[in-house]
């Protein structure tokens, strides 16, 4: 790799560009656990998990500093000057192979409980995937799964009940794994009012930040009460044990899982008398961190990979220029 | 006659210059082997997404399933938007394996490249086979 990072003489050279972007995915930085401290700045760039044998492999933390939603986020400019290639501008993104829409289509009333069904489509730009669904509701401190699957349209549905003695915020989390692979997987969420007002969007009550198998959340109003904290993946779901707790902060133990899913992890609360249910994934995604380069002129490269995050797997999308 | 002779060379020494400059010009205007580089990067894509579906003994389990449909999904989502692919699963006498085609479009009459990568199941009875994967970019 010494050429492609030093030769500026081939700057222009799209080969050049091409081993730079699996540079990226392949390295691990230094120090090579620079993802796991909040303070940590790297001194060379590299996303891959330390000690891995699995090629593309990703760092779930290193990944997670890149989300701009996240507080422990390095800024572009701390990346670029941490690659160290001073011509060489880039842009990354990272998301699930396919996406997963999630809209309400009836609720009903009977024997004490709302049931509420929801339409679930699997694709992959405009390509039906057919998958198995998990669905967990969450309100309150009351929580329940059902299982379902999308159909090879990648239309499916999925039903949950809530009893009416509670009333608030519900968010439905949804995870998808393709039938053809259990480590192809997307994941969404919708809150929705129960037996209460349309909710207000997700981050107005708390910021979310994954990091080191720790969720802080920092409380953006004095009078925001956390009344549960759950961690949810395809398999599994259980509480938060709190870590610590300070002024208008929480900390929860994140605990590490072998299954190949992403952790969803969902707190719920009042704002005085207003309820609120918000989430955040972990590896924190989708995201995209770098240049803009809709206008750039020259030469540039865009290349996909398929990386491991976690034992799931995602799409890396790696762009670079020249930036003189 | 030395005039004459003087003159000559002139003319030729433009004429050398002309010769180099335009050199200069064409091949600077030259692309830089941009299909080489979009087959490399193709090439790259489909290599690593046999690898990751590999992984795990996934892609294996398919193959000894008879699953073409599944790894035609898999497929389909691992690779990029705009890729046509076509996947022949050989055994170890080279003759093919799979039933139906493995495939979302026919890569027949483009620009294709061709990746192949060799796995073993994780049976009792170890079995290898070899995939040949056609790539090309679609439209």
């Amino acid at each position: 790799m010494a050429p492609y990072l030093s030769d500026l003489s081939h700057r222009n050279d799209p080969e050049r560009l091409q081993q730079l972007t699996s540079h990226l995915l392949l390295q691990t930085g230094t120090p090579d656990n620079w993802g796991q401290s909040r303070i940590t700045v790297p001194t060379s760039f590299g996303l891959a998990r330390a000690g891995s044998s699995i090629p593309y492999e990703l760092d779930t933390d290193k990944v997670t500093r890149l989300n701009s939603a996240n507080i422990y986020l390095l800024s572009y400019s701390t990346l670029w000057e941490a690659l160290g290639i001073k011509d060489i501008a880039f842009r990354i993104e990272v998301r699930t192979l396919f996406d997963l829409s999630i809209s309400p289509t009836s609720d009903s009333t009977q024997g004490g409980q709302t049931t509420y069904t929801f339409d679930v489509t699997t694709e992959k730009t405009g390509m039906p995937v057919p998958t198995n669904l998990t669905g967990y509701v969450v309100i309150g401190t009351y929580s329940n799964k059902t299982s379902s699957s999308t159909s090879s349209s990648g239309v499916g549905t999925v039903s949950v009940s809530i009893p009416n003695s509670i009333n608030g915020t519900a968010l439905l989390i949804v995870f998808a794994r393709a039938k053809a692979n259990s480590q192809l997987v997307a994941f969404n969420a919708y809150a929705f009012g129960h037996q209460s007002p349309t909710p207000i969007s997700s981050g107005s009550f708390t910021s979310l930040n994954p990091l080191n198998h720790v969720l802080n959340a920092s409380l953006l109003y004095p009078s925001v009460v956390i009344s549960n904290a759950q961690l949810f993946t395809f398999s599994y779901s259980f509480g938060l044990d709190l870590k610590a707790q300070g002024v208008q902060t929480q900390e929860y133990y994140v605990p590490s899982l072998l299954d190949a899913s992403p952790v969803i992890m969902a707190l719920t609360g009042y704002n005085g008398s207003t309820s609120f249910a918000e989430w955040v994934s972990y590896p924190q995604l989708p995201l995209k961190v770098g240049v803009d380069f809709e206008n750039t002129e020259g030469t540039m490269i865009t290349q996909s990979y398929v990386v491991t995050i976690g034992s799931a797997m995602y799409e890396a999308i790696v762009t670079l220029g020249g930036t003189v | 006659m030395f005039d004459q002779r003087g003159q000559i060379r002139i003319i030729e020494a433009f004429l050398s210059i002309a010769v180099v400059f335009s050199a200069v010009l064409v091949s600077a205007n030259l692309p830089s082997s941009p299909n080489l580089s979009r087959q490399h990067s193709l090439a790259s894509i489909g290599a690593q997404a046999l690898v990751e579906l590999d992984a795990g003994g996934t892609l294996a389990n398919l193959i000894v399933q008879q699953d073409w449909a599944g790894i035609k999904q898999a497929l389909d989502v691992i690779l990029p938007l705009g890729v046509s692919f076509n996947l022949t699963v050989f055994n170890e006498e080279m003759q093919q394996v799979n039933s139906q085609l493995i495939q979302n479009s026919n890569v027949l009459g483009r620009e294709a490249v061709s990746v192949q990568h060799v796995l073993a199941s994780q049976t009792l009875s170890v079995k290898f086979f070899v995939l040949r994967l056609q790539l090309g970019w679609a439209g």
